[in-house]
């Protein structure tokens, strides 16, 4: 086989290359999109029930420390091969980060803001929207930020299992020790996930609430 | 036994001390005082080489520190800092006996070491020498950072206002332990500190710092009574207000008492004070000078008889000079059952009034701090 | 079929291969750049962004480099550990308390004996996170390094994939999700067992 310069392969792939990168990103971010619909209120119903929480943030813990490929092999014999599989893995690896950061930003809010909520005749539910989740936020956004970049990397795996992606990109490469198709998975991938978590960074720090905002919210 | 030799520290431009003299001698107990930034921490870390000088000289013993290696040094001079920083994961008796370890001494003969100094500090090794920092009280905390300190039996220790972060119990019963220690171990020690009472209670010497200069040197007793400059008047004024023992007249007296003329006549007299709402006034000359005091009684007695003041004035008053102690003072108000007590100069000039009013203001000030200032 | 045992230790060997080695070079590492905090912001940036490339893509990489077999997954494991390792060494000796280092130092403590007798048995259990930490993650790493021709228990999952043979799959997955697991909790006991009674009832009073 010919080895070609990059710049003819970007050329001649280019097409390849943006469908991975598309097909990675709906990977990770869908799975991501997921796990915070699973998580985030899975956590926010944990707060208040310390025993189950305990099992539960156990439970992901354990799934997260279980080799990738190893949680691969066990859903493929599921649900066969595809996105499905790899999304299901995804998003199983999202939920510990975004789970964690969700409960432990939530109890961890200071209780004189929470007192006070209650002393201006705050529900429970007003108590948790104009109260808890806002403090808390900053927090939950920092674990969907670690989350994404994450799932970023890992779903470059879901080429194992012929889910596409920038991981196809770079097994072809492995298969052929073809440099090209190598870097051409690898920088996007680097890149997103950079990327991703640069932004995330970004709307934690415009999302945490600077003191007046708390202090006049309370009056409402 | 330590000797500064024109000793200077500037750190980038700022000057921290500056052409610092000083002899602290075997067994003398030094205190350095002033408000922070003063330079006195640095002048205490430069004699371990913690800090060293930018220019001039220090001599322990006749040989100059540099020419001694910091570790050696250090390992020969006692240390104690106001955070304690006790080491977490070693035992009460591995604290204590850090430097015995640093200095290889044998296990056994570390272990006695460390027994005799709880021991010695009035804590039972059975209880407290397998126990963790963590275990102890603050108070405890730091009897041990003086203990640690002691360890090697070091002939001068540092003390880098070492009694600053306990409650007020804490410090006084430390600040006695340590005093009658040094008296007993004939240790020289050089301590910081912010607090004039603790400088007063435990120094043989006062240094009193300000800008990275001695401002003055002193015993307690001459600084109480010889302030250098108004700076550290105030500064031993602070503490001396908050101890009866050192107050004087001119400071609890009331300072402009009811006074008349000898000329004065009975009715005048009588409508000033129940204008002035006094029982009693003094009469004093055109010069100031004190001589006499009629009461609301003997005005009273005496309008038959007298037309002026002059006249029926008690002669006979107790007086007091404006430096007499305030605690004799009010002693011999006690004793003597007077309702008052002129205080005059030296030549008898009228200075003002101790009433038992002052004395009851006074004792307020003691107890609860003088909230007037 | 495969002899699980055999891959299991071999894949045990790797990970422990490439952690050993960034714990004997990322202590020191860390402990180095706690003297200059420009030089740890570089070295702790440097070490993150390697994170984010993900671990085919260096396998990939390296095997470009340095051919097939198990040199470039210990590479890689050596890689992808020295970050927790490097940040938790940094953070762990950073993080003590500085009237501590004041009172060694005051006390006459080397340089060496300040690391040994006070730094390091602080940090210890911080330290031992971070390797706990870098074994879990180089475990799974280990897995996929059947891609570039490294042995352990990859194999079995890998092949048990294209011929679709749950059997075989399962044979390899489940000894290394066991594998992880277990690390994982051994190493908590082992951080919990490290951590010196004085210095849990601090923690347990600043929870």
């Amino acid at each position: 086989m010919k080895m070609i310069s990059f710049s003819q392969f970007l050329f001649m792939n280019s097409t390849a290359i943006i469908t991975a990168t598309v097909q990675h990103l709906y990977l990770a971010l869908g799975s991501e999109l997921i796990g915070c619909l699973i998580a985030i209120p899975l956590g926010i119903w944990l707060t208040s029930r310390k025993k189950l929480a305990d099992y539960f943030l156990a439970v992901t813990g354990t799934i997260q420390t279980i080799p990738s490929l190893a949680l691969l092999g066990f859903v493929l014999p599921l649900f066969g091969i595809g996105p499905l599989p790899a999304m299901i893995v995804l998003v199983l690896y999202s939920l510990l980060p975004i789970l964690r950061n969700t409960y432990t930003g939530i109890t961890g809010v200071n209780p004189s803001y929470i007192e006070a909520g209650t002393g201006a005749g705050m529900n429970s539910r007003q108590l948790l929207w104009m109260v808890k989740l806002p403090l808390a936020l900053p927090i939950i956004m920092a674990g969907i930020r670690i989350s994404t970049v994450y799932l970023i990397s890992w779903a470059t795996l879901a080429a194992f299992i012929g889910a596409g992606g920038l991981g196809d990109l770079i097994i072809t490469g492995i298969q052929t020790a073809d440099a090209n198709f190598i870097i051409a998975g690898t920088i996007p991938t680097a890149f997103l996930a950079i990327g991703a978590g640069w932004m995330l960074g970004k709307v934690e720090m415009v999302l945490t609430p600077r003191e007046g905002l708390i202090v006049s919210d309370e009056g409402r | 036994m330590v000797i500064f030799k024109a000793v200077s520290k500037h750190y980038n431009g700022h000057i921290a001390v500056k052409n610092l003299n000083l002899n602290v001698k075997e067994g003398e107990f030094v205190t350095l005082i002033g408000p922070s930034g003063c330079g006195k921490t640095t002048t205490l870390k430069m004699v371990n080489r913690l800090v060293e000088p930018t220019e001039g000289d220090i001599l322990i013993n006749g040989r100059n520190i540099r020419d001694t290696d910091p570790v050696a040094l250090r390992r020969q001079i006692g240390y104690v800092i106001q955070q304690i920083g006790l080491f977490p994961h070693m035992t009460v008796e591995e604290n204590i006996t850090v430097v015995p370890t640093l200095l290889e001494w044998p296990a056994t003969k570390r272990r006695a070491r460390g027994h005799e100094l709880l021991d010695m500090a009035g804590m039972d090794p059975v209880i407290y020498a397998n126990r963790y920092p963590s275990e102890l009280s603050g108070g405890q905390q730091q009897r041990i950072g003086v203990l640690r300190a002691l360890a090697a039996d070091p002939p001068l220790i540092l003390m880098d206002e070492p009694f600053g972060a306990l409650d007020p119990i804490s410090r006084e019963v430390l600040q006695d332990e340590l005093k009658s220690l040094q008296k007993r171990l004939h240790k020289t020690i050089i301590f910081v500190t912010h607090d004039m009472d603790e400088a007063l209670k435990l120094a043989d010497r006062v240094v009193v710092m300000r800008e990275g200069e001695v401002i003055q040197e002193a015993t307690p007793e001459e600084l109480l009574r010889k302030p250098a400059d108004d700076f550290v008047a105030s500064f031993v004024g602070k503490s001396r207000r908050n101890d009866s023992k050192l107050l004087i007249v001119e400071q609890v007296m009331q300072p402009n008492p009811v006074t008349v003329l000898p000329s004065v006549g009975l009715a005048q007299c009588l409508t000033l004070m129940k204008r002035k709402r006094v029982d009693t006034v003094l009469v004093v000359d055109e010069e100031g000078v004190l001589i006499g005091g009629v009461s609301i009684e003997t005005l009273d007695r005496e309008h038959q008889r007298a037309y002026r003041i002059g006249e029926i004035a008690d002669h006979n008053l107790v007086t007091v000079l404006n430096s007499t102690p305030a605690k004799d003072a009010f002693d011999l108000m006690v004793g003597d059952q007077l309702k008052y007590l002129p205080v005059v100069d030296e030549h008898r000039h009228l200075r003002g009034l101790v009433t038992r009013t002052s004395m009851v203001n006074a004792m307020a000030s003691v107890v609860w701090g003088d909230e007037n200032d | 079929m495969y002899n699980i045992w055999i891959l299991t230790v071999q894949h045990l060997g790797l990970t422990l291969a490439g952690v050993g080695l960034a714990i004997l070079i990322g202590v020191p590492i860390g402990y180095l750049i706690t003297g200059n905090r420009w030089v740890a912001q570089l070295v702790m940036g440097f070490t993150d962004m390697m994170q984010t490339i993900p671990a085919l893509a260096l396998l990939a990489l390296l095997m470009l480099w340095m051919g097939l077999g198990d040199t470039p997954l210990v590479v890689a494991l050596l890689m992808y550990s020295l970050l927790p390792i490097v940040r938790n060494s940094y953070v762990g000796i950073m993080g003590i308390d500085g009237a501590l280092i004041e009172a060694a130092k005051g006390m006459g403590m080397t340089r060496w004996q300040l690391l040994r007798m006070v730094q390091l048995p602080i940090a210890l259990p911080v330290i031992m996170s971070g390797v706990r930490v870098a074994t879990v993650t180089a475990i799974g790493i280990a897995a996929i390094g059947v891609l570039i021709g490294a042995g352990g228990l990859g194999a079995p999952i890998w092949r048990g994939m294209q011929q679709m043979n749950t059997a075989m799959i399962l044979s390899g997955a489940v000894p290394a999700a066991l594998l992880a697991v277990a690390s994982d909790a051994g190493l908590s006991k082992l951080e919990q067992a490290i951590t010196p009674r004085g210095f849990r009832n601090i923690a347990s009073q600043n929870t």
